[in-house]
Parts: structure tokens; C-alpha cells; sequence
């Protein structure tokens, strides 16, 4: 949006503290969310979480058009809704609550570099994953996107939304990957996320940020999504400390929500386990 | 030694080895790690580029993008990153991932898609170097393929006119430029005293948004108010190209 209806929403953000009543919506959890979405949802979760800010997740299997860019998850806070992580990250900023405000220049363009690689190759090769896997595309990707709808809305939306995604790997120069390239970019990006993680707790040391949210979302679901095959939860398994560290975040920001009635889908899906 | 080793790619105008940002970074590394290549520029002759440029063709190997050749001249043995601790490799990776996410969407419109800039510099200046009648062809396919990029990648709502989205991708490109200055600092290359496959690529994505004179500049404005960023690229121009800084 323009720069004066950013200064104004910003504006509007920070006059109401952070209500009750907030809501995270996403896809279908159980027959429907797909894992690139699953993953942009958990990362919002675990940023919320890390933020102490309660939400609720509703489940519903039109968000993607609710959602103001037409990607999940998105927020309903007040009345604003803010979808997409880095959007939601500024509207929190605005409200006053932030992650990273104690990094220093060069530590907040690291983290933007760090946040933008893991868009660039693990959400593309999620993304290829799903929809130019032909394997996958027929047995998983397909019978879930269209679950909700009767024959042939079903099939119809599904093949609009392939038809989108392959275009848009075509323009980035993804479409010409085989799967063999594709999951030796994940394990590159995971090497250089486990090289930067170390033995530290959090990617910044002692306390998380965004990218420690946003590179939970995305290993927790890879690791805990059954697909065709295990090939891509093993490029992750392969580094400890992203397993150590996925395990310590849902022990310390999704496990005391087993309570609730509604529960986090994380909480939820926290109790498949992370070993297998 | 190895076999001798060939790179097709564009010219250079302006001061720069060559315009296309793909090309000036595998000719960037090249210097860097010492490794000895014969550059060929295409110009106006009948061997076209097939397919994408730069092309590296060693024996009966041809490799074609910049990731790919950076990889096939380290497996070589010409390293620029030898000295890179582990934490450092990977932060390599990060930055380039955001100089394709941000920096290049702008890169590619101030090229390709701003009208002024593509009819009166961009275009003769492929196109001259093109053999008719490819030259009436090409240029329009590159500039279609950048729009493309362009609005796939980063035009979804609620940005809905080509306008929001130019306005998008140039708030990000500056932002971009910001943190890149940020990063380096008062220091000579981004780790230390010798330049890496980082200072490759940025070099690569910098040089032509600071060297070529374009009718429409808002980029470049930006990047001159970035001294140690202006700086860094003309101590690689002066250093590893052996070109002078007054030239264009």
C-alpha cells in the first residue's frame, strides 16, 4: 500500500492495546491446509506466542479469499485485518510490542537476509513441492485443496491455483528443477540455517525473534507433514540443532495451551511426534 | 591445470565489464579467485546465446547459471570463500537470497520495464548487439519476461496497479540498499580484506544500478547517497577490472 495509508494504518494500530478477542485464520486443519500454508500459519503462531499475545486460530475453508493478499494466515485484531507474517510483524511494531528491538543494524539486516532466504528456497521448494510434483500433486495436494467443495469446484480450483503456482516457478527459473535439485537446495538452506543456529538457543542468542518464529513454522511442519515420501522431513533431520530447536520452542511456546478448549492447531499437532 | 575455460556473455558499456548483472558477478568471482577465463562478449556475429547467458563452456561441460558456475570453478579449485567460516558460508546464502528478493525486482524494472529507460538505452544497446533480425525480437522477449517476473513475484493484491507494485519493489530495493550499507560498514569487502562470492553478487547487482546513466535515476540516487556502497564498487572496478573510475 502507499506510504500514506501505511502511516495511517500504523497510526490506527497503535491507538487500541491488543484485544481479547484476536483471531488467526487459516485453512481447514484436519482435510484441507496444505503444507506451505501450515507453515506460514505456525510461524504466525509462534511469533504471536513469542510476543505473548493471545489468539485464537479459527479454521475456515474460504480464508484464502477472506485474506486481504489472498495468502493465509491472516489476523483479525480490532477491526484491521493484516495477513502474511511481515506485515504482522509491523502491525505488532506498531502497537508496541516487538522481537528485535534489541538488535543492533547489523543484526536486523542479518536477520532480514536470514528471513528472506528462508522464503527464497524453503517456501519455493514447498511450494514446487506441492504443485509441480506430479506425484504429490495427485495424491495430496489435490484431494486436499478442494476438499470442502462438490465435484467439479473441486477440481476447477485446484487446477487454477497449479496452474498459478507453475507459472510463477517458471518466472523465477524453478520449473526446470527436478526434485533432486529441489531438496539439494533445502539441505543447503538447512545447513546454512544450522551453521548459523550453532549450539546457541535462538538465532539471536539468548532471546527469540521473527526468523526464530518463521524458521519454526516452516521445519515443525516440514517435520511433522507425512507426504508421498520422507525425503524432505530427512534433509532436516540430518542437522541436530534445528531438531533440538524446533523441539524446544513447542516445549516452551505451544505446550502449556494443551489446556484450552479451542487449543493452537501447534498445540495439536504437537502431539504427533517429533521423533519417529 | 585445468582445461581452458570459456564465458559467453554480454558487454560492457560505462565503465563496467559488462551491463547484466548475472554476468558481472560470474566475472567478478573469476578475478577473485584467480581463476583463468577467456571472456567471450556476444556481440553482433551469428553465434547467438542459446538459452540463458552467462555460459561457461570448459571442454564438453556448459553450465549456465551464475550459482552453477560459481560451483563448477570452486570444484575447480578456484575458491574466493576459502577463508569463510562455517557461520559466514551461510550468511553468504541469506544475503544473496535477499538481493534476488529485493534488490533484484527493481534492478530488472529500471532496465527492462521503466519505458523511458528501456526505449532509449536498454534496447539499442541489446539490440546493437544482436544479429538482425534477432534483434527486433529479443530485446521485446527480455523486457516481457522482466514485467513477468515483476508482477508474479511480487504484483498480488492488494497491490493492483503496475504503479503500487513500482512503488513497492523501490521501497524494498532502497530498504535493501540500506541494510547492504549497513552491513558493510567502514570495512573494504563484506568479510574482511578479500572478496568473496558475497562480494561477487553484490558487486554484480550494484554496478549497473550505479554506473550506467539511465533518463530515469531514482535507484542510483539512492545508491550515491551510500558512499561506502560507491565505494566498495569502484575499488573493485579499479582493483580487479583495471578500469578507470572517470569512465563514464
Amino acid at each position: 500500500m502507499s506510504l500514506v495509508a501505511e502511516a495511517f494504518m500504523n497510526q490506527l494500530a497503535a491507538a487500541e492495546p491488543w484485544p481479547e478477542n484476536a483471531a488467526l485464520y487459516q485453512q481447514l486443519k484436519e482435510d484441507q491446509i496444505l503444507l506451505s500454508d501450515n507453515a506460514s500459519s505456525l510461524a504466525v503462531q509462534a511469533f504471536l506466542q513469542m510476543c505473548n499475545l493471545p489468539v485464537r486460530v479459527v479454521c475456515r475453508a474460504n480464508a484464502e479469499y477472506m485474506s486481504p493478499s489472498g495468502k493465509v494466515p491472516f489476523i483479525h485484531v480490532g477491526n484491521q485485518v493484516v495477513s502474511e507474517l511481515g506485515p504482522i510483524v509491523q502491525f505488532v511494531k506498531a502497537k508496541g510490542h516487538s522481537l528485535s528491538d534489541g538488535l543492533d543494524e547489523v543484526q536486523k539486516a542479518e536477520m532480514k537476509a536470514y528471513m528472506e532466504l528462508v522464503n527464497n528456497m524453503l517456501l519455493t521448494a514447498e511450494l514446487y513441492l506441492q504443485w509441480c510434483d506430479d506425484v504429490t500433486v495427485e495424491e495430496i495436494t489435490h484431494p486436499r485443496y478442494g476438499s470442502p467443495y462438490p465435484w467439479p469446484l473441486n477440481r476447477i480450483l485446484a487446477y487454477q491455483k497449479q496452474w498459478e503456482i507453475r507459472r510463477k516457478m517458471k518466472a523465477i527459473g524453478w520449473a526446470g528443477k527436478s526434485l533432486e535439485q529441489v531438496l539439494e537446495d533445502v539441505d543447503q538452506c538447512c545447513q546454512a540455517l544450522s551453521q548459523r543456529l550453532g549450539t546457541q538457543p535462538y538465532f539471536f542468542n539468548k532471546q527469540p525473534t521473527e526468523l526464530d518464529a518463521l524458521v519454526f513454522g516452516h521445519l515443525f511442519t516440514i517435520l511433522t507433514t507425512q507426504l508421498t515420501t520422507d525425503e524432505l522431513s530427512e534433509k532436516v533431520k540430518n542437522y541436530g540443532n534445528l531438531t533440538a530447536f524446533c523441539r524446544r520452542i513447542e516445549q516452551q511456546y505451544f505446550e502449556g495451551h494443551d489446556k484450552d478448549n479451542s487449543g493452537t492447531a501447534a498445540a495439536r499437532s504437537a502431539k504427533r511426534s517429533l521423533l519417529r | 591445470m585445468a582445461a581452458p575455460m570459456e564465458l559467453s556473455c554480454w558487454g560492457g558499456d560505462w565503465g563496467l565489464p559488462s551491463l547484466h548483472p548475472e554476468s558481472l558477478t560470474v566475472m567478478a568471482y573469476a578475478k577473485f579467485s584467480g581463476a583463468p577465463l577467456t571472456v567471450n562478449t556476444i556481440n553482433n556475429s551469428w553465434r547467438t546465446p542459446k538459452g540463458d547467458v552467462p555460459v561457461l563452456i570448459s571442454e564438453d561441460t556448459v553450465i549456465s547459471q551464475p550459482a552453477k558456475i560459481l560451483n563448477f570453478l570452486r570444484k575447480q579449485k578456484y575458491n574466493a570463500d576459502y577463508e569463510l567460516s562455517a557461520k559466514q558460508g551461510a550468511d553468504t546464502l541469506a544475503y544473496i537470497a535477499l538481493l534476488e528478493e529485493k534488490l533484484l525486482p527493481a534492478l530488472l524494472h529500471t532496465f527492462w520495464v521503466e519505458a523511458e529507460n528501456y526505449c532509449s538505452v536498454t534496447k539499442p544497446w541489446f539490440a546493437s548487439r544482436i544479429p538482425f533480425p534477432l534483434s527486433l525480437y529479443l530485446p521485446g522477449k527480455m523486457s516481457r519476461e522482466a514485467l513477468n517476473r515483476i508482477l508474479l513475484t511480487k504484483g498480488g493484491p492488494p497491490l493492483y496497479s503496475l504503479t503500487e507494485v513500482e512503488a513497492q519493489i523501490y521501497r524494498d530495493a532502497k530498504e535493501c540498499l540500506n541494510l547492504l550499507s549497513k552491513r558493510l560498514g567502514t570495512s573494504q569487502f563484506f568479510f574482511g580484506n578479500t572478496p568473496t562470492t558475497l562480494d561477487a553478487f553484490v558487486f554484480g547487482f550494484l554496478a549497473p544500478v550505479y554506473k550506467v546513466c539511465f533518463p530515469r535515476v531514482q535507484l542510483q540516487e539512492h545508491l550515491k547517497q551510500l558512499p561506502n556502497l560507491c565505494r566498495f564498487c569502484d575499488d573493485i572496478l579499479t582493483c580487479y577490472f583495471r578500469l578507470t573510475v572517470s569512465d563514464g
